[in-house]
Formats: structure tokens, C-alpha cells, sequence
């Protein structure tokens, strides 16, 4: 049995991401932080507000690794597809979850 | 070892495919997620219970330590995506170079874990200590979570480290090389999921005020 | 691979037991998880029919109750984690994805060994609990808390064990995706491939998104055993009813990991012996996709009497007959696809026959539970009993069974006894039935599961209910037996297509496949799989 072959086609072009754009990714992802982290400590009286802006802001952390540093804008874009399925999956069960709770 | 039949399969479970090596990687990310998704599910209910007890036990937890270890892993996140890229123009001693620093990274975000366990241990905060069965309703259920989730996460935090030593084994022995390197990718996609899931414990146990 | 190889056949490529335990080849990793789940079937059943011997008559007879209840718990464990969830996919998917996709394995052959493993050791960890520790769980196949944190049986062990075999169900799900992405051969689409290939594909990815759940959730009951925190303890702001919630969110996906395979099997074995093209193939190719993501939503049906909000129980309530519409539209077309053919009544056939009977009277029983009114009174009766064993084991076992019959002149290159084999069909079917339908009866009435003691009205139905265990039980002795004769028999030639109707790819190869699958490449039908126009000629 052949071990070498390689399934990928010639034409399916490999991006590779240039260092200066991986650091460019960890400045966006460190504001962030910075953005997060002053929010909920000097923004204490905004209480509700910030578990909101804090998932929020976590989410969009999330989003820049997920489309730079795990490369989902270069690949396929079946993976984007099924990452979001999975993430629509969980929120739905977070929010069936908890129309119960709120229900009570 | 060569086909001496005339037949062959074009397509064979046993032919190297690294987009399918990928594409699992991809999936069993996905199982990890929803791991940790079910203990998020968790502590949004338990919360939304016990919202003043939540509130009243994250102030015994250290944001400074928590923003460093953001910071540790954030970075760490960097080195690996560049070990890559690394890796991708053939320069193996450059990727081994950033892999290494991950690993140190890796081990410094545990250091910095043990201390702050070893703070709340200290201070009886930890299931069978009387301080921690005394601690009013809500309030042990925060610790428990916060031992259960930042623990399963620091377990991966091990298991990333140990892929990441593979990773620079067999890049050393020439295994891993510019035209091999599905390997890297994917200890680099698990990495990033570890980073992901700090991402959302991080403002969720440290930043509730 | 040299051409001597090419010309034997997987079964005799290699000699001795490491070269089946330590096998890549799908079709032997096939056929250890068939050994395997057998074996554990049959453990499980006789404890069905032991528990049935303990309900003849009212009363003590057999058992403390205590007993009784560590034996359904054993019954329930076996046959969810060991049986019905892998069974299909495991034997069968394992068997023939590869081989109806026309390639020569699947994408990560080790790893499937290693589910394999895993299965095993999760088994052993499973039955461990009847030799080790404080005796096996009594808490039933449900682990509910909090009484699963409290009883002094072996829960923890029951319960790594289910997490151990959800890792075994999540590689083998991960694989099979993986496979039909990559896999295919050259021409065939998505739109090109076996129905049976897209009921693993849905149920694939029903045990790799809803298993995690579960096993955080088995963890968080072993960490509040361990650690002696009550997670889910109302006196320190927890809530039982939120393990109810995150067992479910697995455990109702779970039916369709049990259903959906087993729809794929009729899916086949209706078109070969109907001699005709599928009707509807892709209503039923997509209403695969529909059960399971619809599937995902409806778990809060399990909760209703739990004390759960009352406009959850009305989504939920919804949700639960939304799915039964995709369901439906399978058995419509199904029975399309009989109407008109020219049906050739094999042993096989028959089985399928017996799964839409019994199916239909397991899926409308399943929606009587799923409306609010009638469940509050049916919840925790025999009538759930009786529904679940329709949908399982009148349902899926019977698929199971049927594909055993299908498939095995292609797997062994032998023949049963197709007389005895109707035989035990119509035996198992007469005893199925009458095993089960009694127990509706005795939910209706009132009876309440989980006992091993009932009043004395209901006598009637659990009489007639244990002489249906005896009968199920010839039956299924006569049919494995049939089965195992079938190996002794004076070796005849099987042809590539036995059943001279079959479609699919591997009916172009040999029986049995060689160990590359195909000695020669595979010809699609023209127009989709089941274009039995264009049926591709076979010569031998
Ligand atoms: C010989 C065949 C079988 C017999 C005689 C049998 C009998 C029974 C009986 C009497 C119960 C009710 C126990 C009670 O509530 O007191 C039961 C429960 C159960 N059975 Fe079976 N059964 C058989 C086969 C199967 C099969 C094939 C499956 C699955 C595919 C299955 C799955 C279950 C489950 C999940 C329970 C619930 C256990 C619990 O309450 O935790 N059984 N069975
Ligand atoms: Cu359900």
C-alpha cells in the first residue's frame, strides 16, 4: 500500500500567515483584555451590564483566534460552517436551559 | 511496499491525508467545547441562583493573577501559530525555538495556577476543609466550580504541553518538515482551544464585580 | 500489499487471536464488536427474562428488592452503553461504510482499533461492579441524582464506566465523519451515497456533539461522591433537576443514536428486496438531518413530572411531535417503496417488516408520553417500559438483527437455514409482543416501574408478559443458533450479489470482501445509488 500519497490536490494553495500578522493578532487580543479587565474593575455600578460586555467581549477574543491563529479565514469554508452549527447548538441548549430556570 | 495487482483503490483509509487529519482535529475540538460547554451550563444556572453568592466569592480570587495568566496564554497562542508558519518556509530550527517558548509558557500559566490554588487551599477554601463546609449556600458551589472547571482546563493545559514535547521530538528527528506538518497544525489547534476556553473561565471567574 | 494477499480473503488473511485484537482492518474491528455486543446482549437478556420470572406472580420470589433493583440497573446499563448504542454502527458501519463508499478502510484505521479498546475496557469497568466494591449500582440506567450520591452501591465505578464508553461511541462518530468526507470514491457525492451511509453520518455526528454532555455530567456526579460537595444539592444552592436537564440533553439525542442507524438498515434492505428504487431517497436522506438536530431540542419530554416550568413543558411538548415528522416521512416512504415492487420474501425482509410494526407502535406510544396530559398520568409506568422496548428493542434490535441476516453471506461467505430462519422470526416476533404489549396494558392500568413487587390486579398482564420472555427467548436461541450452524454447513460458492437484487457497492465485491475490499473498481449506478435501471451488471 502506497504510504506517500497525499490526497490534497496541487491546486489547494497553502496560505501561510506572516509573523508581523500573527502579532498584529496578539495586540488586537491584548486590548481586549486590557478593554475587559478595566471595564469590570472601574465599572462596578454598570453590574448587569458588564457580565453582558464581558461575554461579549470574550466572544469577539474568541472569534479573532478562531479566524486568524486557528486559521479558519484560509481554510475551507465548511470548517466556519461547522464551528458555527456547534456554537448555535450550544447556545441552544444554554437557552432552552434556562427559559426553564426563568420560568420558575 | 508497492502494488505488484494492477487494481488499487484511488482512495484509501491508508494514504497520508492531512485534510482529514484536520478535519478530525477540527471534530474533536468540538467535543471539548461542548465538555466544557456542559460545565459553563452549569455555572450559568447556578449563578443566575445565586447571584450575590457568586458575586461575594469571586472577590476571593486574584485578578491580577488571572489578567497575567491571560496574558501568558494569549501569547503562548502567538509562539505556536508562529511555529507554524515556521515550519511552512522550512525553518525547523526557528519552529522548535517557538514551540519551546509555548512549553515554557505553558509551564510558567501552571506555576502561576499552583499558587493561586494553593492560596484558596491555604485559606481552607477547598472541599473538607471546615472553612469551605461552613461557607454559606452558593458560595461552596463557587469554589467547586472553580476548582472543577480551572483544574479540567489545566489538565489540558498537561496534555497540550505533553503534544507540544511530541511536536518538537519529531520535528528534531525530521519528521515534522516543510512538507509534513499536519502535526503542528493540529497541536496548534488544540492549543488555541485551551486559550478559548481560559477566554471565557477568565472574566467569568475573576471579573465578576 | 503483495497479490497473494489480494486473493485471500480478510478472514483468512492471518491466523490467531492478535491478529483479530490487534486488527486495523474495519471489517475484523467489524466483527470483534459483533462478538463483543452479542456476548453482552445475551448477558443482559437473561436478566430480563430473570426479572420477568421474579414479576409472574405478585410478591417476593426471587429476589430482595434490593437485588431486583441492582439487576434492572445492570439490565438497563448493559443494554443502553453496551449494546444498543454501539450496535449498529459499530458492527455494521464498521463492516460496510467503507465498503459502500468503495474505498479500503476508514480515515483512521488505529484509531478505530482504539475504540475498540476502549469499548472493552469500559465493559470490564461496567461488569467490574458485580465483583469489586460495594455491589453494582441500584439507581437505574439514570444515575439520578441525588439518590446516585447518596446509595452506599457502586455508582462511581457504573458511572466511569458509561463516561469510558461515551469516549468509544464519540472516536468511532469522529471517524466515521471523517471517512464519508474524505472517503468517497470518485463520483460518488454526498447525493450519490447509500442511505444507510447517511444514517451514520447523522448519527455520527449525534455522538460526537451530544456525548461530551454527558460525560462532564457522570464526572460532576463521581467529583460530588469523591469530594462529598453536593452539586447538585438544593441545601447549598444546587439543583437535582439540573442533572436531570444535562442527562437528557444527551440521553434523548441518544434514542437517535439508536434509531438512526437502524432507519438506515430498512433504508437498504427495502429497496434489494423489493427490487425496485427507494422511494423518496432524499426525504429520508435529509429527514436523517432533521431527526437529529430537532432531536437535540426536545429533552425536557423525560422531565414533565419533575416540577420543571410550565412553559418549558409546553416548547418541549411542541418540539417532541415536531420530530415525529421526519420520523413519519420514513415510513411513508418505505412503505412507497414496498408498494408495487416485487417483493421477495427472505428472512431478512421480514425482520424489516417487523421493525416498521413494531417502530410505528413504539413511535405512537412515544407521543402519547410527549403530550403533556396523558404523560403526567403514564410517567414512571410500565407503559414507558413498554414504549421503550418497542422503539429499542422491537425497533433497533430487530434492524439489528435483520442486517445479521443481510449482510451475513457477505461477511462469512456462508448461508443459513432461510427456513429456520423465518422460524425464529415469526417465534421472536409472536414472543416480542407478547412480552411487551401486556406491559402498555399494565402502565395504562396504573403499574409503576421500577418495583419488583406489584398488586395483585395486575397480575394478568405480567403472567402473560413473562410466558412472552420465554417465547422471545426460544426465539432468539433458535435465530443465533441458526445463525452459528450456518458456519458448519458443507461450503457452497456465495455468489458477489447473493440476494442476486442487491445494490449497493458491496455486492461487487467478493464473499467475503478481499482484505483491500475491492479486487476490481466499483461501478456506480448512474443515477444515484439505488437506480435500479442502471443497475451495474455483475460478473462474477
Ligand atoms: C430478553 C429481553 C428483555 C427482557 C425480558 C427485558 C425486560 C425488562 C424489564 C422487565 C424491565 C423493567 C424493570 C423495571 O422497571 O422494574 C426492563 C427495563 C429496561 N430494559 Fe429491558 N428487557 C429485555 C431486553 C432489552 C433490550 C434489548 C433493551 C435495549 C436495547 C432493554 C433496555 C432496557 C432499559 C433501558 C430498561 C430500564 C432500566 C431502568 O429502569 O433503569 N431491554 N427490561
Ligand atoms: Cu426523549
Amino acid at each position: 500500500m502506497s504510504h506517500t500519497k497525499d490526497n490534497l490536490p496541487k491546486e489547494e494553495q497553502v496560505h501561510i500567515t506572516s509573523y508581523k500578522d500573527h502579532f498584529s493578532t496578539l495586540i488586537a487580543l491584548l486590548l481586549l483584555t486590557v478593554i475587559t479587565v478595566v471595564i469590570s474593575v472601574f465599572g462596578a455600578n454598570l453590574r448587569s451590564l458588564s457580565v453582558f460586555t464581558a461575554l461579549l467581549i470574550a466572544t469577539v477574543k474568541v472569534i479573532v483566534v478562531a479566524y486568524y491563529f486557528m486559521h479558519l479565514k484560509y481554510d475551507k469554508k465548511i470548517y466556519t460552517w461547522l464551528v458555527l452549527i456547534v456554537a448555535i447548538l450550544f447556545v441552544s441548549f444554554a437557552v432552552l436551559t434556562s427559559i426553564e430556570y426563568l420560568n420558575r | 511496499m508497492e502494488h505488484t495487482s494492477a487494481f488499487s483503490l484511488p482512495n484509501s483509509g491508508h494514504n497520508r491525508d492531512a485534510e482529514a487529519s484536520k478535519m478530525g482535529m477540527w471534530l474533536f475540538l468540538f467535543t471539548e467545547l461542548l465538555l466544557f460547554g456542559g460545565l459553563f451550563i452549569v455555572y450559568m444556572v447556578y449563578r443566575s441562583l445565586n447571584p450575590e453568592s457568586f458575586l461575594l466569592a469571586s472577590f476571593e480570587l486574584d485578578v491580577a493573577m488571572g489578567t497575567f495568566n491571560t496574558v501568558v496564554l494569549l501569547v503562548s497562542s502567538m509562539t505556536i501559530a508562529m511555529s507554524i508558519t515556521a515550519i511552512q518556509t522550512g525553518n525547523a530550527k526557528k519552529s522548535i525555538f517557538l514551540l519551546y517558548t509555548t512549553l515554557g509558557l505553558a509551564i510558567v500559566f501552571l506555576i502561576v495556577k499552583y499558587f493561586e490554588w494553593s492560596a484558596k487551599i491555604h485559606h481552607g477554601l477547598f472541599p473538607g476543609f471546615e472553612v469551605y463546609d461552613n461557607l454559606p449556600p452558593g458560595e461552596s458551589l463557587f469554589f467547586f466550580l472553580y476548582f472543577f472547571m480551572t483544574g479540567l482546563h489545566a489538565l489540558h493545559i498537561i496534555i497540550g504541553g505533553i503534544i507540544i514535547s511530541v511536536v518538537i521530538y519529531r520535528t528534531k528527528k525530521g519528521l515534522v518538515n516543510k512538507e509534513k506538518y499536519t502535526l503542528t497544525e493540529n497541536a496548534g489547534l488544540y492549543w488555541h482551544l485551551v486559550d478559548l476556553i481560559w477566554i471565557y473561565l477568565f472574566p467569568l471567574f475573576y471579573l465578576i464585580h | 500489499m503483495t497479490s497473494t494477499a489480494l486473493n485471500l480473503n480478510y478472514l483468512q488473511a492471518k491466523k490467531g487471536i492478535f491478529s483479530w485484537i490487534f486488527s486495523v482492518d474495519h471489517k475484523r474491528i467489524g466483527l470483534l464488536y459483533l462478538y463483543s455486543l452479542i456476548t453482552f446482549f445475551l448477558v443482559g437478556a437473561t436478566l430480563g427474562v430473570l426479572m420477568r420470572l421474579e414479576l409472574l406472580n405478585p410478591g417476593k420470589d426471587l429476589f430482595e428488592a434490593q437485588t431486583y433493583n441492582q439487576i434492572f440497573t445492570m439490565h438497563g446499563v448493559i443494554m443502553i452503553f453496551l449494546f444498543i448504542i454501539p450496535s449498529i454502527p459499530a458492527v455494521f458501519g464498521n463492516f460496510f461504510l467503507p465498503i459502500m463508499l468503495g474505498t479500503d478502510d476508514v480515515s483512521f484505521p488505529r484509531l478505530n482499533l482504539l475504540s475498540w479498546w476502549i469499548y472493552i475496557i469500559g465493559a470490564i469497568m461496567a461488569l467490574s461492579t458485580l465483583l469489586f466494591g460495594d455491589g453494582p449500582a441500584d439507581t437505574g440506567w439514570t444515575f439520578y441524582a441525588p439518590y446516585s450520591v447518596k446509595t452506599g452501591t457502586n455508582v462511581t465505578m457504573s458511572v466511569l464506566a458509561a463516561f469510558v464508553l461515551g469516549f468509544s461511541s464519540i472516536l468511532t462518530g469522529l471517524n466515521f465523519i471523517v471517512t464519508i468526507h474524505r472517503l468517497k470514491t470518485p463520483g460518488m457525492t454526498f447525493l450519490k451515497m447509500p442511505l444507510f451511509a447517511w444514517a451514520l453520518y447523522a448519527t455520527s455526528w449525534i455522538q460526537l456533539l451530544a456525548t461530551p454532555i454527558i460525560g462532564i455530567t457522570l464526572l460532576m456526579i463521581v467529583a460530588e461522591r469523591v469530594f462529598g460537595v453536593g452539586l447538585f444539592d438544593p441545601s447549598i444552592g444546587g439543583d437535582p433537576i439540573l442533572y436531570q436537564h444535562l442527562f437528557w440533553i444527551y440521553s434523548h439525542p441518544a434514542v437517535y443514536i439508536m434509531a438512526l442507524p437502524a432507519f438506515g438498515i430498512i433504508s437498504e434492505l427495502l429497496p434489494t428486496f423489493s427490487n425496485r428504487t427507494i422511494f423518496g431517497y432524499k426525504a429520508i436522506a435529509f429527514s436523517s438531518l432533521a431527526i437529529a438536530f430537532v432531536g437535540y431540542f426536545v429533552w425536557g419530554h423525560h422531565m414533565f413530572t419533575s416540577g420543571m416550568s410550565g412553559p418549558a413543558r409546553i416548547i418541549y411538548s411542541i418540539m417532541t411531535f415536531l420530530v415525529a415528522i421526519p420520523t413519519a416521512i420514513k415510513v411513508f416512504n418505505w412503505v412507497a417503496t414496498l408498494y408495487k415492487g416485487s417483493i421477495d420474501v427472505q428472512p431478512p425482509l421480514l425482520y424489516a417488516l417487523g421493525f416498521i410494526f413494531q417502530f410505528m407502535i413504539g413511535g405512537l406510544s412515544g407521543l402519547v408520553l410527549g403530550a403533556l396530559a396523558t404523560d403526567i398520568h403514564l410517567h414512571d409506568t410500565y407503559f414507558v417500559v413498554g414504549h421503550f422496548h418497542y422503539v429499542m428493542f422491537g425497533g433497533t434490535g430487530f434492524a439489528f438483527f435483520g442486517a445479521l441476516h443481510y449482510w451475513y453471506p457477505k461477511i462469512w461467505g456462508r448461508m443459513y437455514n432461510k427456513l429456520v430462519a423465518n422460524i425464529a422470526f415469526f417465534i421472536l416476533f409472536i414472543g416480542f409482543n407478547m412480552l411487551y404489549f401486556p406491559m402498555m396494558i399494565a402502565g395504562l392500568m396504573g403499574m409503576p416501574r421500577r418495583y419488583y413487587d406489584y398488586l395483585p390486579e395486575f397480575h394478568l398482564p405480567n403472567m402473560i408478559s413473562t410466558f412472552g420472555s420465554w417465547v422471545l427467548a426460544i426465539g432468539l436461541l433458535l435465530m443465533l443458533g441458526n445463525l452459528i450452524a450456518g458456519f458448519r454447513r458443507k461450503r457452497e460458492k456465495i455468489a458477489r450479489n447473493p440476494w442476486g437484487t442487491g445494490i449497493t457497492l458491496e455486492w461487487q465485491t467478493l464473499s467475503p470482501p478481499p482484505v483491500a475490499n475491492f479486487d476490481r473498481m466499483p461501478v456506480l449506478p448512474k443515477d444515484g445509488p439505488y437506480d435500479y435501471d442502471h443497475k451495474p451488471e455483475i460478473k462474477e
